[in-house]
């Protein structure tokens, strides 16, 4: 029997972590070199939820890049194609 | 700073020594005459391990607003499939780290084929003008004719930031549906969904809401003008150039020809 795909660590930090709170974000201590959600566009005494600026969200494109599930490809596959198809 | 280990016997540093061999709490910490500081110790229950401390081993990961859905719309097939078959749901997501894991694995609109389109929308609505929570709205668009020259990519991955950061609206606002990119022969188009048109719709209740009867019609354009504004700088556009504003049911009853852009700025 093929041993089944196993998750890697990134992706089960990802499932098992949980969302922060939005009263939390204040005490995030985000490594040196990291830009916190901007302060200016966050009320966070009323605000439903977090604004995230361009550049803030941008600082994940390198961090993050695990697949979504263990059977990724085979979806965007199948959903999407590989784009080399024409219409 | 002294913060290596006392010499203990004057051996010479730089011979192997075995690891077991060397002493985890130095005497010297103990009388005191050297100031050892231990490593800081690993993360607590308590702390809040983001994916930029860690990303094998984060405890939070950063929420979303809204949940959003990516869809996408396959190329016809030439075989006379209808529009239904032809668009996919792809993914649902709710957090900034599950939307770079996606993005980072699927493919650019670059490289799409002609006659495909990415989705990104608020969960539980579908992209088409045909929702009950579209059907009473427009779009903000802009086409990209030279396509060999601007960066669809970027662009494209800029408006979908803009989107689930939350920054082309304001609280209350609550136009945002969704965003899209047509690959088409002649060009690219960007695009924004909006609730309405800047007007009252059929059971948008009494307040100051998108679609309520509170919202002045003054008001309602205002709000979409500024939502216009903040989509053109997310998509870098400058004061040459014009973004339109166009409600889905003129588009649809008047054809794409005749249908002219209610705003534009």
């Amino acid at each position: 029997p093929v041993e089944p795909a196993q998750p890697t660590a990134g992706m089960q930090a990802l499932k098992s972590a949980r969302l922060l709170q939005v009263k939390e974000i204040d005490s995030v201590k985000y490594p040196n070199g990291i830009l916190s959600p901007n302060p200016a566009v966050n009320n966070i005494s009323k605000s439903q939820g977090i604004q995230y600026s361009k550049d803030f969200l941008m600082q994940f494109q390198d961090v993050f890049k695990e697949k979504p599930s263990l059977d990724w490809d085979a979806k965007v596959k199948e959903t999407i194609g590989d784009g080399s198809d024409s219409a | 700073m002294a913060d290596v280990a006392p010499a203990q016997t004057g051996a010479n540093p730089q011979s192997p020594v075995p690891l077991d061999s060397i002493p985890i709490s130095p005497e010297g910490a103990l009388n005191g005459t050297v100031a050892v500081k231990s490593e800081k110790p690993a993360h607590s229950e308590t702390d809040l391990v983001t994916v930029f401390h860690n990303p094998d081993n984060f405890n939070v990961k950063h929420p979303l607003m809204n949940h959003w859905t990516l869809w996408f719309t396959k190329p016809p097939s030439g075989k006379g499939d209808n529009w239904n078959d032809l668009l996919k749901e792809v993914i649902t997501f709710e957090t900034v780290e599950e939307f770079w894991g996606i993005y980072n694995n699927i493919t650019l609109t670059s490289e799409l084929a002609l006659k495909s389109d990415y989705h990104l929308f608020k969960k539980g609505v579908r992209p088409e003008w045909e929702d009950p929570q579209n059907k009473h709205g427009g779009k903000w668009s802009y086409s990209f004719k030279e396509k060999k020259s601007i960066p669809i990519d970027s662009l494209w991955l800029h408006v979908m930031l803009a989107a689930i950061g939350e920054t082309l609206e304001d609280d209350g606002d609550g136009e945002v549906m969704g965003v899209v990119v047509n690959v088409r022969k002649a060009f690219f188009r960007i695009g924004l969904w909006t609730r309405t048109v800047g007007k009252s719709v059929p059971g948008g209740g009494d307040g100051n809401n998108a679609g309520g009867k509170g919202r002045t019609t003054e008001q309602g354009k205002d709000v979409l003008m500024k939502i216009g504004k903040r989509f053109k700088e997310a998509i870098g556009l400058g004061d040459t150039e014009q973004v339109e504003f166009s409600g889905h049911m003129d588009a649809a009853h008047a054809g794409s020809t005749r249908a002219k852009a209610k705003f534009t700025i």
